[in-house]
């Protein structure tokens, strides 16, 4: 545009990046903002695109329609990461189901990046300009290892409009596949002839929105999460467990240490020795919760070389609902080559579990047996006790004891669950989100392939 | 380095290097050629359309432990666009070229030792096409990109004369590790270049070209350049 000589003697006050062109086509206004790498303008007053390699605009699509805006204007300058950015170009793609904004940013010493918008959130991209390792189906850039996503689709141009350094084509079709990293997606974009790898990272909600002065977006719950969008529950799930963790342990701790059945009665009866079953009722047995367990417990501290056959039947007062239960009670002893030798349960206990609420008496049928010890008894000679020197007994006095249990382990298990619940709640949260991330597109499209 | 005038207009001329044997006169764009201390005006150089770049003669810089200052460059053209190669002289009196294309920095060197498929195909004028192998250097390059391409313009101190319109063929090589080459055809000659893409940062440019509202560069702006 001058005849001064383009050298070093060159004003140092600074060139405008921006020239300013009528369109060959409509006549109207347009900046060219980076001449000499600009190779595609398309008008934004009529849509014709022109040729901008030429000194003079060559109209290549003449176009005459009106065309919309885009969000954030052409020739709009924002800062991202530090960095100043002119957009030059805006085009809208579409994979077919889910269309999505691209803005061509320009700046003279940082070349070219890419905002990409979805429509919720806002990626800035820019050309690597190396080839990703592979790594176990996994691509690696500089240490950082991408996952596969999805599989690899068709992206075609719908709208264009402003300047670009490639020829661009409403129509234009590519092959592209993603890859994702948390905050990081590396896409490979192929036309046949050439394939090109772009690395965008996720920007924070507001920073593209406050960059470039447009209304900032809010976050929408239902939103279908980006494959490099982490999860958000990530860390609460881990503090929410080792939270859990820590309390589930305190109340595990004081429900072992703590007593965890209730007695409710003790009595003792006289079982005599007789083949006949002696019956007792002991009682009343109040259950006050609507599902407990019950325990009887049979001591017989005078037992010695006989046992003790005990039924036990739990009778509801009112309905007679009953549960039965038996238990033996012995204690053997004696004599042989290997020296004194004693054996048996003398103590036995039996449980009833889950006895709903009522008011109970407890039937006891007991009968006591003697026992000889064959090995011990001499030809002739038969002893009816082990031990010669112990008087016979008559009768074998029993205590009974009767405990209700559950109250306080049902009060233990309520609250184990509750702990586990915010954990819990947060991990399906984080499964969700994972599902949905790594899902997309969404699975429940009944006519996704054409 | 020699002192002299163009031998059209009278402007001073200053070549610095005996291998740069071309100096485009800075005020009347004759492309002037040195053999030993006798100049040759071989013709007017276009002009180089203005552009956006940040590169201009007499940005300096360095490659690891060489400096380099810019001392020339070529435009060139093809079908779908344009890039520039800017002219690196090196303190040790070597040379190089830094190809800007799409917003984007190669620094490239000339290499001697190239072979394989794409120079023969080349030197007899064939059809080089991407996924083609060149050994450059020992190692083995993979066309992605080639063209035909013609000079738009040039300037300053160059290793040949680079007329307007002079037609060539350039061929554009990567290798998996990021390194980045460069085959180019003209007449009948075959040369490669090899190197890799830079930033500005990385080769700490500065006398950068200004732009009105743009900020230089971080690294330079931290350096009060």
């Amino acid at each position: 545009m001058s005849t001064v000589p383009r050298t070093r003697t060159r004003p140092l006050q600074g060139a405008s990046t921006v020239k300013t062109l009528n369109c060959p086509n409509c006549g109207g206004t347009i900046a060219l903002r980076a001449a000499g790498t600009t190779v595609s303008l398309v008008c934004e007053h009529c849509g014709s695109t022109l040729d901008a390699t030429q000194p003079e605009l060559r109209v290549i699509v003449e176009a005459n329609r009106a065309l919309h805006r885009p969000l954030i204007p052409l020739g709009s300058r924002g800062e991202l990461d530090g960095v100043t950015w002119e957009v030059t170009g805006y085009l809208e793609r579409t994979d077919g189901e889910e269309p999505w904004s691209e803005y061509l940013l320009f700046n003279p010493y940082e070349g070219y990046a890419f905002l990409i918008d979805d429509g919720d959130r806002f990626s800035l991209g820019r050309l690597l300009d190396r080839v990703p390792g592979w790594d176990d189906n996994a691509l690696s850039v500089g240490g950082q290892v991408f996952e596969p996503t999805w599989p690899t689709y068709e992206a075609r141009v719908t709208f264009v409009v402003g300047e670009f350094y490639w020829r661009v084509k409403v129509g234009e079709r590519v092959q592209v596949t993603d890859y994702a990293a948390p905050n990081l997606m590396l896409s490979a974009e192929e036309n046949g002839a050439e394939r090109s790898w772009t690395r965008s990272k996720l920007l924070a909600r507001g920073t593209a929105e406050a960059a470039f002065r447009i209304p900032a977006r809010q976050a929408s719950w239902d939103s279908t999460p980006r494959a490099d969008e982490p999860s958000p529950y990530r860390r609460n799930l881990r503090e929410a467990l080792v939270i859990a963790a820590l309390a589930a342990a305190v109340l595990l701790f004081l429900g072992i240490t703590a007593p965890s059945n209730r007695l409710v009665l003790t009595r003792q009866i006289d079982v005599p020795f007789d083949e006949k079953s002696h019956n007792v009722v002991i009682g009343p047995v109040d259950l006050p919760s609507a599902r407990q367990s019950v325990h009887v417990r049979a001591r017989v501290d005078t037992l010695n070389n006989s046992w003790l056959d005990i039924d036990y039947s739990l009778v509801e007062r009112r309905t007679q609902q009953s549960y039965a239960g038996y238990a033996t009670a012995e204690r053997y002893s004696g004599r042989d080559s290997d020296g004194a030798w004693s054996e048996g349960d003398n103590d036995p206990g039996v449980r009833f579990s889950s006895i709903p609420r009522g008011t109970y008496d407890l039937v006891i049928d007991g009968a006591a047996h003697r026992w000889v010890d064959p090995k011990a008894a001499p030809a002739g000679f038969t002893p009816i006790f082990g031990s010669a020197d112990l008087p016979p007994q008559d009768m074998v006095p029993v205590t009974v004891e009767v405990r209700r249990g559950g109250g306080t382990g049902g009060l233990l298990f309520l609250f184990l669950v509750l702990i586990a619940a915010w954990p819990l709640i947060l991990w399906f949260k984080h499964a969700h989100h994972e599902a949905r991330r790594r899902g997309w597109p969404q699975s429940d499209d009944e006519d996704g392939d054409e | 380095m020699l002192e002299t005038n163009c031998p059209n207009c009278g402007a001073p001329l200053r070549f610095r290097s005996a291998d740069l044997a071309v100096k485009v006169c800075d005020y009347c764009r004759s492309t002037v050629v040195r053999t030993g201390d006798t100049l040759e005006l071989v013709g007017t150089a276009a002009e180089v359309p203005d552009d956006v770049s940040p590169l201009q003669i007499g940005v300096r810089g360095r490659d690891g432990s060489h400096r380099f200052e810019l001392v020339g460059r070529v435009r060139w053209r093809w079908d779908d666009g344009g890039w520039s190669e800017w002219l690196m002289l090196f303190d040790d009196g070597s040379h190089g070229w830094l190809g800007e294309s799409m917003g984007r920095f190669m620094l490239l060197r000339p290499e001697k030792a190239v072979s394989g498929e794409v120079p023969a195909t080349m030197a007899r004028g064939g059809q080089v096409s991407p996924g083609m192998i060149a050994i450059i250097a020992g190692e083995e390059y993979a066309v992605s990109d080639a063209r035909a391409v013609t000079v738009a313009g040039s300037e300053g101190e160059l290793p040949s004369p680079a007329s307007i319109g002079t037609q060539g063929f350039s061929v554009d090589l990567n290798r998996p590790d990021g390194r980045t080459a460069s085959i180019q055809a003209e007449g009948g000659t075959v040369e490669a270049y090899a190197g890799r893409y830079v930033t500005l940062a990385d080769i700490g440019a500065t006398g950068l070209r200004e732009f009105e509202g743009w900020p230089m560069p971080r690294y330079v702006a931290g350096h009060g350049a």
